[in-house]
């Protein structure tokens, strides 16, 4: 029974630049667009990075220097765990007198799930505790920055040209005191060959290091190809000593073949991203910047705004065979809302998925508030809704259970959908109440919603 | 050594000297005795038993009693199950971890938590099964013995659990 609460049974449509089926709690409303928004119609930005063992915070120009790795954590190189440090007393000798030893901690790096250490592959133990353990250097990486700086020269270069062609075609339609006044001119006027514009620079090139043209050899290509051992096909394979695709790949700078070549690489940090919807550029989703936070600054989750419709119950489903089956409602917001549902038309472009005709109760819904302090108010007293009994099932604080009658059309195997619209009202808080004379309550407008729903029943019954 | 109760047995078992075998833990031996080494550390809801064939039936005629025999220094986790019929010194069975009856497992092996070996083999000296495909490799050195916690245990356990007195003498059967 358990699964038919799970969240894919029941999808909202989006109408963003793609049609988007997701469940609720998936999805994002934008208060000021008055729409949904899903993970694909908003822009995604990256807020701060920390990391996800040491919870460290790390601002983004440091994070990138690192290559977005934490400089304490390790991550165990054979199952991807994070690696503890682990101690030991090891007899050493003491600095004055040689003959005689005393017990010294050493510390290793160990797995606890794989139960690798830094001893397998040969990594001595260090006497600090952290901050001892070095990542091997990567035998290409002078080549490879050496060719980095010359393409950023390059692209530097190129740059200026474009930008200095624009210049020169701006500056002669505009007089010389305009030039002044903002500083064109004299920054035409300072440009020397070589030396870089302080503006144009996006680079992170410094000044004068232009003056001196950095050179790289062009790539050689190879004749002769080291051949392969004489028992490559001869000698048996020692499974344990070789690494997985994926192991070898998580370090893409040695791609070791050998098991005994797998050294730790510091922990990738992960980062936290804010949300804004493309339209009206407000953001949607904005977290605390404290990594050991969970909460948000901003919050704006389609769950806290739209009804959410979930399945209860359902009977058997057989083939064109009318059953009820029963749905409940529940309103997120603390005002009383109305809702009314209404069947898909014969010629909706968005009813593609639905295998079965319904029928929806065709009065209006009324869902109350939802009021935290009700649970704990005793004497407060319950509203009186006037329930037909044949749609609403049950009414509990702000939730409703209510029927539909379901039509499977469809006999193969593929599971019973069910589609149909949902129209309720949103008063929008976010926009200013408009004063009225009198000075009376303004209250804020109900903007009526629009959503396309879809249900998952399940496969019809054998 | 300091065996505590709630476990029963039908056969006779053997536990040597420095075992710790926690409450609830079951030792079975019912298809053949069960000789257990020293230094062992036998935790909760652990289960070692020496059980007939999945095929044959028990009382029925020619079938010969199999000894199982655990070597030295081996933790068997909370809630492992155990048929293997020779375990060596120095193994670590994790938590939940099922070793079937035709394993025989030799010297520093560690089975993962939640792993099944099921297979008909002998598992080579220290290795490792882990994850939940039970992928091996193999360590470089053989997990240390348990000789802290062991020493921990016996000085601890006896302040907390009642314990009945037994009869000394080696290779009797211990009575419940």
């Amino acid at each position: 029974m358990a699964s038919l609460l799970h969240p894919d049974r029941v999808v909202y449509l989006v109408r963003g630049q793609k049609r988007i089926r997701a469940p609720l709690s998936q999805l994002y409303f934008c208060r000021y667009c008055s729409e949904l928004r899903s993970l694909e119609c908003v822009s995604h930005e990256v807020d701060s990075h920390y990391c996800p063992s040491c919870l460290e915070n790390m601002p983004s120009a440091e994070a990138k220097l690192k290559k977005n790795r934490c400089a304490n954590c390790f991550d165990c190189p054979c199952c991807m765990h994070t690696l503890s440090t682990r101690a030991t007393n090891i007899p050493a000798p003491l600095p004055d007198d040689p003959t005689k030893t005393t017990m010294k901690k050493a510390y290793y790096l160990a797995c606890g799930f794989c139960r690798w250490t830094s001893r397998d592959v040969g990594m001595a133990d260090k006497s600090v505790a952290s901050g001892g353990w070095q990542e091997p250097e990567n035998p290409h990486g002078q080549r490879i920055s050496k060719l980095i700086e010359y393409y950023q020269q390059l692209a530097h270069r190129e740059k200026q040209e474009r930008d200095r062609k624009k210049l020169a075609r701006r500056r002669q339609c505009m007089p010389l005191a305009f030039s002044e006044k903002y500083g064109l001119g004299t920054r035409l006027h300072r440009q020397r060959p070589g030396a870089p514009i302080a503006t144009l620079a996006g680079l992170s090139l410094k000044e004068g290091e232009d003056q001196k043209e950095i050179t790289i050899e062009p790539a050689q290509a190879l004749d002769e190809v080291e051949p392969l051992p004489d028992d490559c096909y001869t000698r048996p394979i020692s499974l344990p000593e070789v690494t997985t695709l994926r192991q070898r790949l998580l370090q893409p700078d040695f791609q070791p073949a050998g098991a005994s070549q797998l050294h730790p690489r510091h922990k990738h940090l992960l980062m936290k991203r804010s949300l804004r919807c493309r339209k009206c550029e407000h953001n949607l989703s904005k977290p605390e910047f404290n990594p050991t936070s969970i909460k948000f600054k901003i919050q704006l989750v389609a769950v806290s705004y739209i009804p959410e419709v979930r399945i209860m119950s359902i009977p058997n489903l057989r083939y064109m065979k009318e059953s009820q089956v029963l749905l409940t409602l529940t309103n997120p917001v603390e005002n009383i809302t109305h809702v009314t549902l209404a069947v898909c038309e014969e010629d909706d472009p968005d009813d593609i998925n639905s295998t079965s005709k319904v029928l929806v109760p065709s009065k209006e819904l009324v869902l109350a508030g939802k009021d935290a302090a009700a649970e704990y108010d005793e004497l407060a007293e319950p509203q009186d809704f006037q329930d037909d009994p044949d749609i609403v099932a049950f009414r509990k604080s702000n939730k409703i259970g209510f029927f539909i009658k379901v039509v499977p059309l469809k006999e193969e195997d593929t599971d019973v959908t069910v589609s149909f619209r949902m129209r309720h009202d949103f008063r929008n808080l976010a926009a200013p109440i408009r004063q009225s004379e009198e000075g009376g309550d303004a209250a804020h407008e109900a903007v009526w919603l629009t959503h396309h729903v879809e249900l998952r029943l399940g496969p019809l019954a054998p | 050594c300091l065996v505590f109760f709630q476990k029963r047995k039908t056969n006779s078992m053997l536990v040597c000297a420095r075992t710790v075998v926690h409450p609830k833990a079951r030792i079975i031996a019912e298809a053949g005795p069960i000789i257990i080494g020293e230094g062992n550390l036998i935790e909760e809801q652990a289960l070692i038993i020496n059980s007939y064939p999945e095929n044959i039936m028990p009382d029925s005629e020619g079938v010969e009693p199999k000894t199982m025999i655990i070597g030295t220094n081996n933790v068997f986790e909370v809630g492992c199950v155990s048929q293997a019929l020779k375990i060596g010194d120095n193994n670590v069975i994790e938590s939940k971890a099922d070793v079937g009856r035709n394993v025989i497992l030799t010297s520093g092996c560690i089975v993962g938590a939640c792993c099944q070996v099921n297979t008909c083999e002998v598992v080579p000296e220290n290795t490792v099964v882990y994850g939940s495909s039970c992928i091996r490799r193999v360590q470089s050195e053989k997990p240390q013995p348990q000789t802290l916690q062991l020493d921990f245990l016996m000085k601890i356990l006896p302040n907390y659990h009642h314990l009945k007195k037994t009869v000394k003498g080696s290779g009797t059967p211990l009575r419940n």
